[in-house]
C-alpha cells in the first residue's frame, strides 16, 4: 500500500529542481524567447509586454496546482497573508529567491514585491538604441506578473500586477506591485469553512 | 610604453568591437597620457587593415597548433600582431608597437615572456567578456558589441595585463 | 485497504477523470459515473450547508484552523495537508465500499472509492471517544490522505504541465494513466 513518496515535506525546498540542474538553461530559454517576440512583433515593446503577461497568466493557472500540492497552502485570510506567502513560499520554491514584501497602502490592498535578484535576468543588458525606446517600454519580467495574475485568479483573487522599476531599465531596485481589486467570493467552492 | 589596438572579429571576418590604449604599467613616464594610445598618424589609420590582413595567417595558424592562443603570428613594420582564436571561430587580435612608441625609444627593447603571459592572460578573459555577452538574448553572433559596461570591462583587463 | 477506482472532478462538478484502478467493483457505464459525478459535486456542496452552529461542538470535528496550517507552513516551509474540505461531504462508509473526498483550494475534487472499513475485533468502548475509536477507524480514512496528496502531486504534474491539456478538460494522458496505476493498484 504505501508506495515509497517521491515528495516529502522537508524535500519540497531542497527537491526543486529535479530534472534540469542548470538554472541558467532556464534564463537563457526566457531570454530568447523575450528577444523572439520583440523581434516578431518589430519592437513594439507594449505588444511583447503583453504577451508576456499573456504567457504568464497562462502558466499561472497551471502553475497553483503544483504549489497547493507541494505544500498544502489553506486558503489566506488577510491579503498580507496572501504577500506572505507569495513571497516566502511560492517564490521560494519555483525560483528560489525570497522578494520583499514593502510599501503598503493605507487600504492593505496594494503592496510591493522588491526582487532583490532576478534569475530571469542575468546576463541581460538592455541594447541601447538611439532613442532608448526599449528601456522605456520593455518590461523585461512581465511575465512574472502575469503568473501572478494567473495562480491568483485560480483562488479567487482578482488582482492588477505590474512593474514600477527594473534595474535592468537603469533603476535602483526591481520592483513589481499588487493590487487586490476583489476577492471573488461568488466562486469560492463550497466545502471551505 | 607600448600602444595596442585591440579588435574583435566575428565568423564573417566582420569586426565587432575595437580598443585603443596604451600601456598602463607604470614605466619612463613621458608626455604621454596613459591610456591614449601613441601611433602615428598614418599608422593609426592602417590598423583595421594590417589586423584584417592577419586574418588569413590566423587561418592557417590554427590548425598548426591545439591551443587557442596562437601567439605572435604576424609583424608589419615594427607593430607586432598577437592572435587569439576561440572555439566559435572568434578571433582576437592584438596588434601593439614594440619598441614604444616609434619616436621616442625609451621603452623596453622586445617582447620578453612576461608580456607574451599577459597577452595570453588578456585574451582569455577578453574570451570570457565575450562569452558573457553572448549570453545577453539581445546580442547575436557578429553583432557589434555596443554594451558600455563590455567596453568598461575591457578597459579594466587591459589596465591589468598590458 | 484496496482502491477500486478513482475520479478526478473539476471545480463545476464535471468528471474530468476516471480510472478503474482495481477490479472488483460493478462496473459502471461511463453515464453512470457522470451522474455519480454531478451527484457527488450537488451533495457536497449542499452538506456543507449542514453544520452544527459554529459555537458548538467545533473541537471533535476536527477542524482545522487554515489560519494555523499557512502560518506553519510559512514559518517552517514545511508542507501541510493540501485538502480545503472542510464543511462538505468528506467520506460515506457502507458495508460494501468506502469512498472519499479530497478538494483544493482550486475546486478540483478527488474522489476515491476503496474497500470498506476492516471489522476491528474488540473495540475498545466507547467512553473515551478521542483516542481509542479514532486510532482504529480512522487509520483509513488517515491513509487516504497521503494517497490523495500523491494523486494531487500527479496531477499537478503530468496534467497541468502537459502543454496541450486545456484546463478544466477532460483528462486524455496515459502518462498520468499510468502514475496512477503505479500508485493505486
Amino acid at each position: 500500500m504505501s508506495k515509497t513518496t517521491r515528495y516529502s515535506g522537508d524535500e519540497m525546498w531542497k527537491n526543486n529542481v529535479e530534472k534540469i540542474q542548470n538554472s541558467e538553461l532556464f534564463t537563457l530559454t526566457y531570454g530568447s524567447v523575450v528577444s523572439q517576440l520583440c523581434r516578431d512583433f518589430n519592437n513594439n515593446y507594449q505588444e511583447v509586454n503583453q504577451q508576456l503577461d499573456r504567457m504568464g497568466y497562462n502558466i499561472g493557472m497551471r502553475l497553483i496546482e503544483e504549489f497547493l500540492a507541494k505544500t498544502g497552502a489553506q486558503r489566506c485570510q488577510t491579503f498580507k497573508e496572501t504577500a506572505e506567502m507569495i513571497s516566502k513560499v511560492g517564490f521560494k520554491i519555483f525560483l528560489n529567491i525570497q522578494p520583499t514584501v514593502t510599501n503598503w497602502t493605507q487600504d492593505g490592498k496594494t503592496f510591493s514585491l522588491v526582487l532583490n535578484e532576478n534569475p530571469l535576468a542575468d546576463f541581460v543588458e538592455l541594447p541601447m538604441g538611439p532613442d532608448n525606446r526599449i528601456c522605456r517600454d520593455l518590461w523585461y519580467s512581465q511575465v512574472l506578473c502575469g503568473v501572478l495574475r494567473g495562480a491568483l485568479q485560480m483562488v479567487q483573487l482578482d488582482v492588477d500586477v505590474w512593474f514600477v522599476k527594473d534595474v535592468l531599465r537603469g533603476d535602483d531596485q526591481t520592483e513589481l506591485r499588487l493590487r487586490l481589486n476583489k476577492f471573488l467570493k461568488d466562486e469560492v467552492p463550497a466545502g471551505e469553512d | 610604453m607600448s600602444s595596442y589596438y585591440f579588435v574583435i572579429i566575428g565568423t564573417r571576418d566582420n569586426p565587432i568591437y575595437e580598443l585603443e590604449f596604451s600601456s598602463f604599467r607604470s614605466g619612463v613616464s613621458g608626455i604621454q597620457v596613459p591610456g591614449k594610445s601613441q601611433f602615428s598618424p598614418s599608422v593609426k589609420e592602417i590598423l583595421p587593415f594590417i589586423s584584417h590582413s592577419a586574418l588569413d595567417i590566423i587561418e592557417d595558424a590554427q590548425w598548426s597548433t591545439n591551443s587557442f592562443n596562437l601567439g605572435k603570428i604576424d609583424s608589419f613594420y615594427g607593430l607586432m600582431i598577437n592572435a587569439f582564436i576561440s572555439q566559435g571561430n572568434i578571433k582576437y587580435v592584438l596588434c601593439y608597437d614594440a619598441n614604444g612608441s616609434g619616436t621616442n625609444g625609451s621603452s623596453s627593447p622586445s617582447l620578453n615572456k612576461n608580456d607574451e603571459n599577459s597577452i595570453k592572460q588578456f585574451f582569455t578573459e577578453a574570451n570570457e567578456l565575450y562569452v558573457k555577452c553572448l549570453l545577453n538574448p539581445f546580442y547575436s553572433v557578429n553583432n557589434a558589441i555596443t554594451s558600455p559596461d563590455f567596453d568598461h570591462r575591457m578597459k579594466l583587463l587591459a589596465r591589468k595585463y598590458l | 485497504m484496496k482502491v477500486y477506482s478513482c475520479l478526478i472532478l473539476n471545480k463545476a462538478g464535471g468528471l474530468i477523470y476516471q480510472n478503474n484502478v482495481n477490479p472488483g467493483l460493478n462496473s459502471l457505464s461511463s453515464n453512470d459515473f457522470l451522474v455519480l459525478a454531478g451527484t457527488l459535486h450537488g451533495v457536497h456542496a449542499i452538506a456543507s450547508k449542514i453544520k452544527p452552529i459554529p459555537s458548538q461542538a467545533k473541537d471533535d470535528i476536527g477542524v482545522t484552523n487554515t489560519h494555523n496550517t499557512n502560518t506553519n507552513l510559512i514559518a517552517t516551509g514545511k508542507s501541510q495537508n493540501a485538502n480545503s474540505n472542510q464543511s462538505g461531504l468528506q467520506t460515506i462508509e457502507t458495508d460494501f465500499f468506502n469512498l472519499y473526498i479530497f478538494q483544493t483550494l482550486t475546486g478540483l475534487k478527488f474522489v476515491i472509492v476503496t474497500s470498506p472499513n476492516p471489522v476491528v475485533h474488540n473495540l475498545q468502548p466507547m467512553n473515551d471517544f478521542k483516542s481509542i475509536s479514532r486510532g482504529e477507524l480512522q487509520k483509513q480514512y488517515d491513509s487516504t490522505v497521503k494517497l490523495f496528496r500523491q494523486l494531487y502531486l500527479l496531477f499537478s504534474d503530468f496534467v497541468m504541465k502537459d502543454p496541450f491539456y486545456s484546463l478544466d478538460m477532460p483528462v486524455k494522458s496515459s502518462l498520468f494513466d499510468m502514475r496512477v496505476k503505479e500508485l493505486l493498484v
